[in-house]
């Protein structure tokens, strides 16, 4: 067997996983050093790695925190919900609106100058208003990060129906195709790569969001506890919760990205 | 005429937006309790304007997004190049980075206000994460996407690696370098608000998102919507004026 037909070893061969390492090491390293080892000013208040690790995995954390405490996957489990519910309405209102204003001229006349008005004013600009609007606390946070992910959404499909070539149109309806069968076998499926692309961009946008109002809003949730443990001056339970945030915004995307190609298993990537 | 006809219905779904909202006001919805009508908003914004308090804070909020994302593209564009254009930094590198993208710009304000000494400072590096790596990763896709018979050719004519960094990649990214650069753009007005509003209230200087923030809390309704409409508007000014430098700067291709 030659060595490029056994992909471990080919892959253990190639450098990159040795690079890969190399340049967490360094990152990880300078980090050290700069909090742990020199006494720059600056990195004074900052904590060294090792501290945040040994806080993030102590059964018995300092500050409260860690992967052996029901709080931490309390907020964890408050954020995705918002997340989720917020992107599973946008998905919801957004796809249905961006394929009428694709599709139905008369209906993008009207309501797209309006949605291209609204669109500028940043989701995150919404908070104060959103919280004098709605009710309690959960519903003003999941709005913000609604707004964020909705106009993702309408635009990337609107531009997915609009991409789509118009000879598949006319060729359906040549055949006979009802409006119904057209929205089902040609505007939908043609839509599809771009509302893909749309529903990544708005993952990202809505986990952005969601950080921003579970700060200035929120009770719980992993933006409410960097912000708290900011407030406390416990610095390594910030470091938590941005790479929780992290690791959770890398996996929402890739199981977009996921679903994505399962539901689109015609294309190869 | 058809595109006349495009122009009033946008209008009419406009005019009917801000008339569905003084209808709701004049009936009370109950959610709207707090929402001024359209005509409240309009003179708010008139009066707002005439203040140079308002001016004041666009200003300062302007400042901080134009230093910030200068700084982004500045470093996004060449250290999205070096990814582009270099392996062994691209693998060494990449995975950090990929590991520190995911986290929201927002994420890093209370880091930021501990490692800086100033307000100031703090909202800059904000706008400058989120720059930064929207510019990055949309510069890396460009030099993906470069076809690869333009570097076989230029190679096999006997170019050196820098002419071929000159002449070829440089040219063949810059669509998407400024692709990058007016995406970041419209995402640092929506940083600047929420950086505003969570670091610098009561301290610093104000501008647009804390003075909206302090409108809030002064429950100063019509000049929040006033100051939301402003942040739009002024998104919508500078990523047109980078939309502008980029059809400029890659003015070949236009096409004929």
């Amino acid at each position: 067997m030659t060595p490029a037909s056994r992909p471990f070893l080919r892959s253990i061969r190639s450098p990159r996983p040795y690079l890969l390492l190399l340049g967490f090491a360094i990152v990880l390293a300078a980090w050290h050093l700069v909090t742990a080892v020199l006494d720059v000013p600056m990195f004074r208040k900052i904590t060294p790695p090792a501290v945040v690790l040994k806080e993030w995995f102590n059964p018995e954390p300092f500050f409260g925190v860690s992967v052996f405490t029901s709080l931490y996957y309390s907020h964890i489990a408050y954020s995705v919900y918002r997340a989720y519910t917020a992107f599973a309405l946008a998905v919801l209102f957004g796809v249905p609106l961006g394929i009428l204003i694709g599709w139905n001229r008369t209906f993008r006349e009207l309501t797209f100058p309006l949605v291209e008005t609204l669109r500028p004013i940043p989701p995150l600009s919404w908070v104060p208003l959103a919280i004098l609007m709605l009710p309690g606390t959960e519903p003003p946070v999941i709005f913000v990060t609604f707004i964020a992910a909705f106009f993702a959404t309408v635009l990337n499909t609107v531009l997915g129906v609009r991409s789509i070539d118009p000879s598949y149109f006319r060729a359906a309806e040549c055949l006979g195709f009802a409006r119904r069968d057209i929205l089902v076998h040609v505007v939908i499926p043609g839509a599809m790569p771009h509302v893909f692309i749309g529903l990544q961009i708005a993952m990202g946008l809505s986990w952005v969001a969601l950080v921003a109002g579970e700060m200035i809003a929120g009770k719980r949730g992993l933006g409410y506890m960097i912000y708290d443990a900011y407030s406390m001056v416990q610095i390594p339970t910030i470091f938590m919760g941005m790479l929780t945030l992290g690791l959770l915004g890398f996996f929402s995307s890739a199981l977009v990205r996921y679903l994505g190609r399962r539901l689109m298993a015609w294309r190869s990537f | 005429m058809a595109l006349s006809a495009a122009l009033w219905r946008g209008i009419a779904g406009i005019a009917l937006f801000f008339a569905l909202w003084e209808a709701a006001s004049l009936v009370k919805l109950p959610f709207l309790r707090f929402v001024p009508p359209p005509h409240v908003v309009l003179e708010n914004v008139v009066q707002t304007i005439q203040t140079p308090a308002y001016w004041s804070a666009v200003y300062i909020s302007a400042k901080r997004v134009a230093i910030g994302y200068v700084i982004g593209v500045a470093l996004g564009v060449p250290i999205g190049l070096a990814f582009g254009v270099s392996r062994v930094f691209r693998d060494t590198f990449f995975p950090v980075f990929e590991t520190l993208r995911p986290i929201p710009p927002l994420a890093w304000v209370p880091l930021s206000i501990l490692f800086w000494p100033s307000i100031e400072l703090t909202v800059v590096s904000i706008i400058f994460l989120g720059s930064f790596f929207t510019v990055v990763i949309n510069v890396l896709g460009g030099v993906e996407t470069l076809d690869a018979r333009y570097l076989r050719a230029a190679v096999s004519m006997g170019a050196t690696p820098w002419q071929v960094f000159r002449k070829v990649i440089v040219p063949a990214t810059s669509p998407s370098i400024f692709t990058g650069a007016a995406i970041a753009m419209g995402l640092t007005w929506e940083i600047v608000v929420a950086a505003e509003m969570v670091s610098s209230i009561g301290s610093g200087q104000t501008g647009l998102g804390a003075m909206m923030w302090q409108a809030y809390v002064g429950g100063v309704i019509p000049l929040i919507i006033t100051a939301m409409i402003s942040i739009g508007l002024a998104g919508l000014v500078f990523s047109a004026l980078i939309w502008q430098i980029g059809a400029y700067a890659t003015r070949w291709r236009r096409v004929v």
